[in-house]
């Protein structure tokens, strides 16, 4: 059955609320995007929606702590769901988490629209004002359920002058079809500052289509950074929307994948105010038939002046058959602005390789530090000592060679 | 050490060098000059490994092993040592890291374990006094920035650090103020023993004031027309390439 005809079905049994069945008829009025869609253009779903999924998918499934550590950063502060059930929040001061989910959010796409009609997990994590928590939150999602498709709902408002950095893992152990389909949004409000660290490291069939909206008002800065190491199929929608003066929005990204994965970034910074910047930074390394896709829109309003605006898109494509499709969208009402944007595709520089074969590297590690030198730029905007290791780590593990990148 | 018999190598179907012979032993400096084109780095390239050139004739044995078998990194775990004309900016990688892997992947072709970061940092160290380079430098990404000088004190730094057996200065001395020429010079006549080779490819006598050559040979037309000592340089700085040209053609 297909996943339409799953949710179809879903409904039809439980009992919902008016509002999320007006919801529910506006999604299956306009039906999941096709690459008809400009903004699906090189993202076909076909395949995927057409795929058997268990939609029901509430069980009392617990983990071990010893499960749990190994399968995460090993971080001391954890929010931890398993098949969407909160099985442990962390107790830091300034801090509450609940897992509370049902909220309103601007619609801006069919996929959120279907989460807000049927999401039952995530959370609501709100930092009170005045408050820096220095050490990193992780938050991990994990499913146990074969072939299931999961939504998650989650919420954080970072109040006035205060501080948070998470690193979010969403992972499937039921190594099935699992497809998710995650919507985070993210409150700035004056003064404050988020950093947040996405690891999507999925197993070889699971399928992820992940949105996070932010919104910022005056002198916050957002920080977000994707890492894309595996998983079927990996979309992400990265919105920022910048409400007061003097915000910053910083985005940044490595995907490595191979075989026939799929991972698409999508960013749109909307300036809305002056005095405001954004940066964004995306590499992405493709192996064997694997593809890529990146779409950065940046809009200026009219009223925004004074506005920062970099972008940038390195790709490496390391094989014949891998391919990337990337688009930078620049919309500029306002005059006194300084955008700018750049893209690149390539292979590894020949001359260095045989720069550093000379040095009696081995061609397949020569390779390796060359990709790894080519990402370290992203690496060094991660604050999070465990995580930059973690993500050295995969990136020799992609890369098939046992190096350790970390400085001596 | 190095024995080369009648070495031809063509790149894109050009033939760069015409019939090559040479004999290097253990304890000697070989000073290889010539005009441009006359296949002076083309054959540093060949003796390194480098893939585009073909080499069509003739063999490479070091130290009796094939070299023409071996690939460029095999080379280097062999004892080979090529200082590049022009170094390889590499950003995003610090010049301790880069070093520190190609040591680790020597060690590694030896059945060595990884070289200790404390004593690392001491070679480090040591090797930096004898070419008066400067403390943070080893942060810095490999050659990104460098200036000429910084590039080729670069190689020289690497070179210390690898303790090759046969070390190839490829146009050393170009790019370089004499005050770091006298440096790179000195630290190359530190590092010289008798176990030890270099080879020293100069458009110019000058470097050879500072690294003194046993053997001075010149290349002409992917050919080794002349041998001598170290006067040969001498003559040929005072009497130009023509000199050899015109002798070939008469």
């Amino acid at each position: 059955m297909s996943l339409v005809k799953s949710l179809e079905s879903y409904v039809a049994k439980n009992n919902l609320s008016p509002e999320k069945k007006k919801l529910f008829a506006s999604f299956i009025n306009q039906g999941f995007p096709t690459i008809k869609d400009e903004e699906w253009k090189y993202t076909p779903l076909k395949k995927i929606i057409s795929l058997d999924y268990n939609i029901n998918n509430q069980t009392d499934q617990t983990l071990d702590a010893t499960f749990i550590k190994n399968n995460s950063l090993g971080l001391k502060h954890k929010i931890v769901f398993c098949n969407g059930n909160l099985l442990e929040a962390p107790n830091i001061s300034g801090l509450t988490v609940s897992d509370f989910s049902d909220f309103e959010c601007r619609i801006n796409d069919t996929n959120t629209l279907l989460n807000e009609a049927l999401a039952k997990n995530g959370y609501t994590i709100s930092v009170e004002s005045n408050v820096t928590i220095e050490e990193p939150v992780e938050i991990l999602f994990f499913n146990t359920l074969e072939n299931s498709f999961s939504q998650y709902r989650s919420i954080i408002s970072v109040m006035k002058n205060s501080s948070i950095k998470f690193v979010e893992k969403i992972y499937d152990l039921s190594n099935s079809n699992s497809l998710v389909n995650n919507f985070t949004k993210i409150l700035c409000e004056e003064n404050s500052n988020i950093e947040f660290n996405k690891i999507q490291n999925n197993t070889p069939n699971s399928k992820l289509i992940d949105c996070m909206n932010i919104f910022q008002e005056r002198n916050s800065t957002a920080l977000v950074n994707t890492f894309i190491f595996g998983g079927d199929f990996v979309r992400n929608n990265l919105n920022f929307e910048q409400n007061g003066k003097n915000c910053e929005s910083n985005m940044n990204g490595i995907s490595l994948i191979d075989r026939d994965q799929l991972a698409d970034n999508h960013t749109f910074v909307d300036h809305k105010n002056a005095h405001c910047r954004s940066n964004e930074m995306y590499k992405g390394i493709y192996l064997d038939k694997s593809k890529g896709v990146f779409n950065g829109k940046i809009m200026v309003r009219k009223d925004a002046q004074k506005i920062d605006a970099f972008q940038s898109n390195n790709n490496l494509l390391l094989s014949d058959l891998s391919s990337i499709d990337s688009k930078p969208q620049l919309e500029i009402y306002a005059d006194d602005v300084k955008c700018s944007h750049g893209c690149t595709i390539g292979q590894l520089d020949q001359e260095a390789l045989f720069y550093m074969r000379s040095r009696g590297i081995g061609v397949e590690e020569a390779k390796a530090v060359l990709t790894y030198a080519f990402t370290s730029e992203v690496i060094d905007k991660v604050s999070i000592s465990e995580l930059q290791k973690l993500i050295r780590d995969v990136l020799a593990k992609k890369l098939n060679v046992d190096l350790d990148f970390s400085l001596v | 050490m190095l024995k080369i018999e009648n070495l031809k190598a063509e790149i894109d179907g050009i033939e760069i060098l015409k019939g090559i012979n040479l004999t290097v032993n253990a304890g000697e400096i070989h000073a290889i000059m010539g005009p441009n084109g006359s296949g002076k780095s083309t054959l540093s390239s060949v003796i390194a490994g480098k893939e585009e050139y073909e080499v069509t004739d003739g063999s490479i044995t070091f130290n009796n092993e094939d070299l023409l078998d071996l690939a460029p990194e095999e080379r280097a775990h062999e004892g080979i040592f090529l200082s590049f004309q022009y170094p390889i900016e590499i950003p995003g990688i610090s010049v301790s890291n880069f070093i520190k892997t190609s040591l680790n992947e020597q060690r590694k072709f030896k059945n060595l374990d990884p070289i200790a970061t404390s004593e690392l940092l001491r070679l480090m160290r040591e090797k930096m006094k004898l070419l008066n380079i400067k403390q943070g430098y080893l942060s810095r990404n490999m050659n990104e920035g460098f200036s000429g000088g910084e590039k080729k004190r670069n190689e020289i730094f690497q070179m210390a650090m690898l303790n090759p057996k046969l070390s190839i200065l490829d146009e050393t001395d170009s790019g370089l103020d004499i005050d770091a020429l006298k440096i790179v010079a000195n630290g190359v006549n530190t590092l010289k023993n008798n176990e030890n080779a270099t080879i020293v490819i100069t458009h110019y006598q000058r470097l050879l004031d500072y690294i003194v050559p046993d053997y001075v040979h010149i290349l002409h037309d992917g050919k080794i027309v002349k041998s001598g000592d170290k006067n040969l340089a001498l003559e040929m700085e005072e009497k130009g390439y023509e000199w050899i040209t015109k002798e070939k053609s008469l």
